[in-house]
């Protein structure tokens, strides 16, 4: 597919945007953003040049957007896999795929982005409703617009800052470049632009989620982590004195963990709440994580 | 005719997936000041064609690629021509990284010449 050689900043972007359909979201912004960065300091180093001529020249050097773009898919294969870390081996039994979660460094970033989760969703959320309200409350005065392009601003920074977080705690692939906004249009353009884009209210709606979601996320991991830590430490140290060493003050006596039997199940029952805590955090991870990119990323590629 | 250029490319595609890397991490460790992807570019083209025949935009991936491994260090800074520009300066470690690098390419450099020209018995 070669398609007529674009002949302004704008064309070769789109064509750019064109070539990369179906590649990952992520890729696709941050290849926008390159070649604009490219183009744009190309276009400035020979100011007396014609946008036409500058752009011909480019695609011998920067490349024409199908070759761009043919670059981008086959680099982002080869760092995939070479930065991440090597996924774990595959283990063939049931009961080493059950406790081979423990070895997987995704398990425990997930669940430590469930206990994070509760702070940046207050965060998220008072940027969200206090800018919201505040830029309501101002729009009838002639601060009110300042104030309302600063709150966009702020959303979309707190986007790529939560971007970063999913990446690295989650694993999916998130943009590691702003979005790719037009500087051709005058500003009110611009302005208007920001309304009519759905991804500014995809990312609102996601940071107003991020309040109940964070709050469930730090409940269930902290409710199965400490219970799971309590029965298997607990047990482990009930079956410890059955055996005769001394807890100091510790007594366990009455209830199931009645004599060493019954300590030896209480902690086997935490030890393998602590391993299905896991699971369920991974799991939740990758729910999560496609949320986020489906809020804060796709929906500005439709 | 048989038509050479595709085995040339599919050759040259192979080979610079390393040596990009390697040039990059070097035009870094010899500039004072940090570089943002458009001049790395220019600064490599006045040295000849070492992309082998590849285009610029593949450095920017690459560059991202070495921020990410920890070899080199980035900052945004706004810029007047377009949207804000990332900085590249290479880190401690990747001038250590660096310094192997460049071991291991004269070693291999010096023993592909050597088959090339025919000092094998």
């Amino acid at each position: 597919m070669t398609a007529v050689l674009p002949r302004s900043i704008p064309e070769y972007l789109d064509q750019l945007r064109a070539a990369l359909r179906g590649a990952d979201p992520a890729l696709v912004q941050d290849a926008l953003y390159d070649a604009e960065e490219y183009l744009r300091s190309e276009l400035a180093a020979n100011p007396g040049m014609a946008e036409a001529d500058l752009i011909a020249s480019v695609a011998s050097s920067y490349g024409a957007p199908d070759e761009v773009a043919d670059i981008y898919r086959d680099t982002e294969v080869q760092v995939t896999r070479a930065l991440r870390a090597p996924p774990p081996p595959p283990r063939a039994s049931a009961s080493g795929r059950f406790f081979g979660v423990a070895s997987d460094p995704r398990a425990w970033t997930a669940l430590f982005y469930m206990l994070l989760s509760v702070a940046t969703g207050i965060v998220y959320f008072t940027a969200v409703v206090g800018g919201a309200s505040l830029s309501g409350g101002l729009a009838l005065t002639i601060i009110g617009i300042p104030v309302v392009i600063l709150f966009v601003g702020l959303v979309r920074v707190l986007s790529l800052v939560e971007g970063r977080i999913v990446e690295v705690l989650l694993g999916e692939r998130m943009p590691r470049r702003p979005v790719y906004a037009s500087r051709e249009l005058p500003w009110l353009e611009r302005i208007a632009a920001m309304f009519t884009d759905p991804r500014t209210w995809s990312t609102m709606l996601y940071q107003l989620l991020m309040l109940p979601l964070g709050i469930v996320y730090f409940t269930v991991a902290a409710t199965l982590g400490a219970l799971s830590l309590g029965l298997g430490l607990g047990g482990l140290a009930a079956l410890l004195q059955g055996f005769g060493l001394p807890m100091g003050e510790l007594e366990f006596n009455g209830g199931v963990i009645d004599g060493p039997g019954g300590a030896a199940i209480v902690m086997l029952v935490g030890t393998l709440l602590f391993f299905v805590t896991l699971h369920l955090a991974r799991g939740i991870g990758r729910l999560h994580g496609a949320l986020a990119k489906q809020l804060l990323v796709k929906t500005s590629q439709q | 005719m048989v038509d050479t250029e595709t085995h040339l490319k599919k050759f040259q595609k192979e080979l610079s997936a390393g040596t990009v890397s390697l040039v990059l991490l070097a035009v870094l460790a010899r500039s004072d000041e940090p570089l943002y992807g458009y001049q790395i570019a220019k600064r490599l083209e006045q040295t000849g064609d070492p992309l082998l025949g590849g285009k610029q935009s593949a450095l920017y991936p690459v560059l991202r690629n070495l921020s990410g491994a920890g070899l080199a260090e980035s900052h945004v800074e706004p810029s007047v021509s377009g949207p804000p520009r990332r900085y590249y300066r290479i880190t401690t470690l990747g001038r250590q990284v660096l310094a192997e690098w460049a071991g291991s390419w004269r070693t291999t450099r010096d023993s592909v010449d050597s088959v090339l020209e025919g000092n094998l018995k």
